[in-house]
This record gives C-alpha cells, structure tokens and sequence, in this order.
C-alpha cells in the first residue's frame, strides 16, 4: 500500500502530461499541466529540501497563470467537455504516447545501470518518460499553446532529472526564468493568433 | 559599477530594458541603440590593455569578476575582445535599423540579446551558459514573429530545437564529471562528446537539423534575422572553442576533427546544392547562413594544427557578408514591397534599381568568396588545406561551390534581363550611391588587404590559451 501511495504522483504526473498530448480542450488542459506541475513536488521533495522542492510547482503555478490569464483574454477558456468522441489524430497520439511509455518502462532498468546507477527508478521513469512525452508533443503539434505546454513539459522531466543528479542555485534561477519567459512567449503566441483570425 | 561584469553584462541589460520604456519613440530609440553599444565596444577596446584608465592623473581601475548565486561570472582584460567584438556587431546593425520596418523592439532587444551573449562566454561554470542561449531563443521571439501575423512553423521549429539542444549540453558537463576516476573512460568520453556535438548541431541548424534555418529567414526580416544569426553564429562559434578549450577530453579526441571536417563540408554541399534549386531570396539567406556554419566549422576542424588564427581572420570578413546581404535584402524587400523576393520579381531589377541589384550582386560574390572580395582570402585558405584532404571531401566541396557559383549565375541572369517596356523607370533615389560604393569598396578593400580585418582582431581569442599551443 506504502509503495503504491509512493508511486501515485509518478503515474498522476504522466498520466497529466499524457492527457496534455492527447486532448485539445484548453481548459482541460491546464487542469492537467497544473496537476503535472504540483504532483512533481513529492518526487522532488525526495532529492531536495523542502524549500528547494517548492521551487518547481510554484513556478509551474505562475506559468499555468499566466496562460490561463492569456486564454481568459481572448474568451479561449470554456467548459470541459469529456465525452467528446476522440479524433483519430487524438487516437494516433494517445497510443504513441502509451507506447513510449511502455517502452521505457521495459528499458528502464537498462538505462538506469548504463547511464543513472545514482538515479532511483521512480525518479528516473517519470523524468524520462516527460522528456518523451514533451518530444512527442513538440513533434506532432502546430499550435503555439501546445508548443508551450510540450516546451514546459520537456524541460520538467530534464530539471527533474538533473535536480537528481546535481544542484545549483544559480542554475535553478535561470531555469525559472526559462520556465516563466516560455509561458510569455506562449501567451505572445496565443494573443498574436487570436489577432490574426480576429482580422 | 567598477566592474567589467557589472559593465558590460548588467548595465546593457539595464539600458536595453530602459529602451523598452521608449520604444514608441523611434527615431531616439534607435539613436541610443546605436550609441550604447558603440560606447560599450569602445570601452572594451579601451581596457583590453588592462584593467585600468588613466584619466587626467585619476585611475579608474575595474575588478574582473562577481559572484552570483555562488557562481563566478569573470571577464578579464583579455577576453574583452571578445566582447568588442559583440557589441560592435550590435552597433552595426542598430546604425541601419531606422530604415527599415524592423519593429519596435528591436533596439531594445538587440542590445539584451548583445549582452547575453557576452554573459555566454564568461558565465561560471561555462556549461550553464546552455540555459541562457534558451533565455536568448526565447527573447528572439518577439523580433522573428512580430505582431499582426499569426505563428508561423519556422519559429515555432526553431524554439523547439533551441530547447532540446540545452539538456544535451548541460548533461555532457555531468557525464563527463568522474572521468578521471572511472575505470571505462573511452565510453564516457565518446557519450560527453556525442551529447556536445549533437547539442551544438541543434543549435547552429547543422545538415540535417537545419530545416528552421531557411524557413525561418523566410518568415522574418531581413535585418532583424542577419542580427541574430550572426550574433549566434559567432556566439557559438566561440562558446564551442570555450569546450575545445577546456575540456583535455574532447580537444584530444582523435575522431574529434574528422567529424568537425565532415560536419562542414555536409554543411557547405548542402547550402550550395539545395540553395542552386531555391526560387525565394528570403529562404536562400538561410542556406547563405548554413554555408557559413560549414565554414567555420572548418576553420575549427583544423584547430590541433594552431589553426585557431584562421577563424579570427575569418570572423570579421564574415559579419561584414551578412551584414552587406542584410542590407541589400532589406533595401530590396522596401523597394520592392515583398516579403519573399521571389525570383520572379527582379527581372529586369538593374534597370530599375541599379544601385541595389549592385550592392546584392556584390555581396552574393562576397559571401560566395569570389576573389577580390574580403570573405576570399580565408576561403582561399580553407580550399588550399582541404586540397590535401581524400577525393570525397574535395568533390563535395567542389560540389558546394559549384551550387553557389550557379545560385549566383541565375540570380546575374534575371537580374540583368531585359524589363517589360513600362518597367524600365529608374525608382532609385541618387543619395543611395554613397553607402552602395562605401559597402562595396569595404567588401573589395577586405579582399585586396585582409590585414585590414585581420590586424584589429589578431587578439580576439588569446583568451583560449590551450588551443594557442
């Protein structure tokens, strides 16, 4: 029971970051990338102290912030709606996000050995398997909103990743800053294309 | 402020955000973003001999670094060179940016973007320096894709490839970090290696990875595009001598400099045979740009045999080029009222604007290398040591060559074309043939005198003392 309760936050920040890929409703969406951020801070709270823990999901606040401020702005926030019937591209990217993820699974303990022997197995799935699942967003998308959220989701399972196997202060304040600029250059993106359809 | 960081990082940083506050006033916006950076080169040329300054019998004495967040941040007198030579850069392009629809930001924007460069090559350790090239990508932004138009594919592909380059070097820092201690060396230096090259290769647009490159100077302007890929491609260019410089590992490497030769010889074949196809100017910058990332690359290829003399002579002749043709595109896309300067629309173009179809047919032949242009010299050199090298490589690059010389050859062909009777009007106005002549005698005077480009920067990178030996 300890174990499972230990590995929630892993499958609930995958399963976030998963729905992130698969589904395109904004609302939705940023429900799933502030789940994904807060549920890192058990992970993190394991290699880090507490404040330095905090760092990460409270930035991940201020960036699903700021991009819920943007979407507000240009009336893109609307009510969720699950029982829309899954498109076929939505279909495509669910299964090859599960497959990528099945497929790290079953690599894991390789990697870990070759590449991360300091790095635990839980930690080292669920930093990787973001890294994988930002890739594939970033590969399979167009639009700016979901190139934020692919962007944001990449560099989470990265500074998940490094936070494990070094930590810096200085570092750590320049990826916030990366973190909070990717969510203005995301909110630049939304309102310039929301201006654009407008003319 | 008595500080070369607080100088020349901090304070442009400052100004840059203060130019911001008056971006809507541009005539003084660009004034200031011109005069803050020709002050800050200046400054860096005046305290290259020493951190000290004689004024009138007062001594003005600057400390060389600053700690922050526990890190050292250090510039000392001989890396301000280096620093010369960015905000030189920054000058240049902010001299001409008044007469162009550049958009508002850029004054401000390129002097931070300057600045963050400059923190690039001094940031401690170097490795994080991969997080603040992700800062500048991002800052970049609002001068690739401006207001009123939606996103477009070439920037989004570029912020994506800035972002996975970034993890890939800050990883090879750490893989590499017990190498003295671990029994299986070999392996974790080839993965360090593998993680550095394949970063920089995203980075710099290398062939394959360079597809961002013509979509990108596609979709932005001419001046505002020459800007920042310049400024990274020399950016770069030095970050990765940093590397060379300090890590034994990869310097040593055997396969090191085959893999450098055959990354810029791939990148000079591509341009020049993909760019020979092109029917859009606008896209051909980019392949322009790929070239160029070759050639440096081959300048560095021969770095083991003291050849990091090539590369400075080969830096300032190249900013020349891209700044000549960013002129040139920009003077014609105004003239011409097009964003893509299709092939098509400059038949005929001698006739009716003489003076510009000059200044472009010239920086063609100087970005190409022809002889008696200032980019000639450095390529003669490139050409003469890769004769020696096997038949493959000296066939692709003949190949590379070829494409350019035919790129240009077309280009002459429509250019000179005969125009439709209504379209013979000459629409140039006459003051123009001052900076045209000015341009293109520095392009032929480089080419006659190298030491004129040569001599001021023959200090440029003594900072890189394990790479001098």
């Amino acid at each position: 029971m300890t174990d499972i309760l230990q590995s929630l936050p892993v499958y609930l920040v995958l399963i976030a970051a998963l729905l992130n890929l698969v589904r395109r409703q904004w609302t939705l969406n940023l429900i799933a990338l502030l789940v994904q951020f807060i549920c890192l801070f058990p992970i993190l709270w394991k290699v880090l102290p507490l404040q330095l823990a905090l760092i990460h999901p409270f930035t991940g606040l201020m960036v699903t912030l700021i991009l819920y401020l943007t979407l507000l702005g240009v009336g893109g926030v609307k009510p969720i709606n699950l029982r829309d019937p899954l498109s076929s591209g939505e279909v495509f990217r669910a299964l090859a996000g599960v497959f990528l993820i099945a497929t790290l699974r079953a690599f894991l303990p390789q990697i870990q050995q070759a590449v991360f022997p300091l790095v635990s197995s839980d930690h080292l799935f669920v930093s990787l398997g973001l890294v994988l699942i930002g890739l594939l967003q970033l590969g399979t998308i167009r639009e700016p909103f979901y190139l934020a959220i692919g962007i944001l989701t990449f560099l989470s399972g990265f500074e998940l990743l490094y936070s494990a196997l070094e930590f810096s202060y200085l570092l750590e304040a320049l990826l916030v800053a990366v973190n909070l600029l990717l969510a203005i250059v995301g909110a630049f993106f939304i309102v310039k294309n929301a201006e654009s359809e407008a003319l | 402020m008595n500080n070369t960081v607080m100088i020349f990082i901090v304070l442009p940083v400052l100004l840059g955000l203060g130019l911001v506050l008056i971006q809507r006033v541009s005539k003084l916006s660009a004034v200031l973003g011109s005069l803050f950076p020709l002050i800050l080169a200046m400054l860096a040329v005046i305290f290259a001999n020493g951190l000290t300054l004689n004024v009138l019998g007062r001594f003005f004495i600057l400390d060389d670094s600053l700690v922050i967040f526990g890190r050292t941040i250090q510039i000392t007198a001989d890396q301000l060179g280096i620093i010369a030579l960015f905000y030189f850069l920054c000058f240049a392009w902010n001299l001409l940016s008044g007469l162009f629809k550049v958009g508002q930001w850029f004054n401000s924007l390129s002097l931070i973007i300057t600045a963050l460069w400059v923190s690039v090559q001094f940031i401690n350790p170097f490795l994080y320096s991969a997080v603040i090239i992700e800062l500048i990508a991002l800052i970049s932004v609002p001068l690739l894709s401006p207001r009123g138009t939606p996103a477009k594919s070439g920037v989004i592909r570029f912020l994506s490839m800035q972002t996975i380059a970034m993890p890939l070097i800050l990883m090879s820092g750490w893989m590499v970090a017990g190498i003295e201690t671990s029994p299986s060396a070999e392996e974790l230096i080839n993965r360090g290696a593998l993680l550095v090259i394949a970063g920089f290769s995203l980075w710099a647009g290398i062939f394959p990875l360079h597809s961002w490159l013509p979509m990108l100077t596609e979709e932005s302007h001419p001046w505002v595009i020459s800007f920042l890929m310049t400024i990274m491609q020399i950016g770069l260019a030095i970050f990765f001598l940093k590397f060379l410089n300090q890590y034994p590992w990869l310097r040593n490497l055997e396969e090191i400099k085959p893999v450098l030769k055959w990354i810029g010889v791939l990148c000079v074949v591509s341009a020049g045979v993909i760019a020979a196809f092109q029917k859009k100017l606008s896209r051909i910058v980019g392949y322009l740009y790929l070239a160029g990332t070759g050639n440096i690359v081959l300048t560095m290829a021969f770095q083991q045999q003291g050849w990091l003399d090539l590369l400075t002579i080969y830096l300032l002749p190249r900013a020349l080029s891209y700044w000549s043709l960013g002129y040139a595109f920009s003077l014609l896309r105004e003239a011409l009222g097009s964003e893509q300067l299709d092939f098509s629309e400059l038949t005929g173009l001698i006739w009716r604007y003489p003076l510009i179809s000059v200044l472009l047919l010239g920086s063609f032949l100087n970005i190409i290398g022809m002889p008696l242009f200032s980019l000639f010299p450095a390529h003669r050199i490139i050409w003469s040591i890769l004769a020696s090298e096997n038949l493959p490589i000296r066939l692709l690059m003949s190949l590379g060559l070829l494409g350019m010389i035919t790129l240009f050859l077309r280009l002459l062909a429509r250019v000179i074309q005969p125009p439709e009777i209504a379209d013979q009007d000459k629409k140039e106005r006459t003051i123009m043939i001052v900076p045209v002549i000015l341009i293109v005698l520095l392009m032929v005077l480089g080419g006659l005198l190298p030491q004129i480009y040569s001599t001021p920067v023959q200090n440029l990178l003594i900072s890189f003392q394990n790479l001098l030996r």
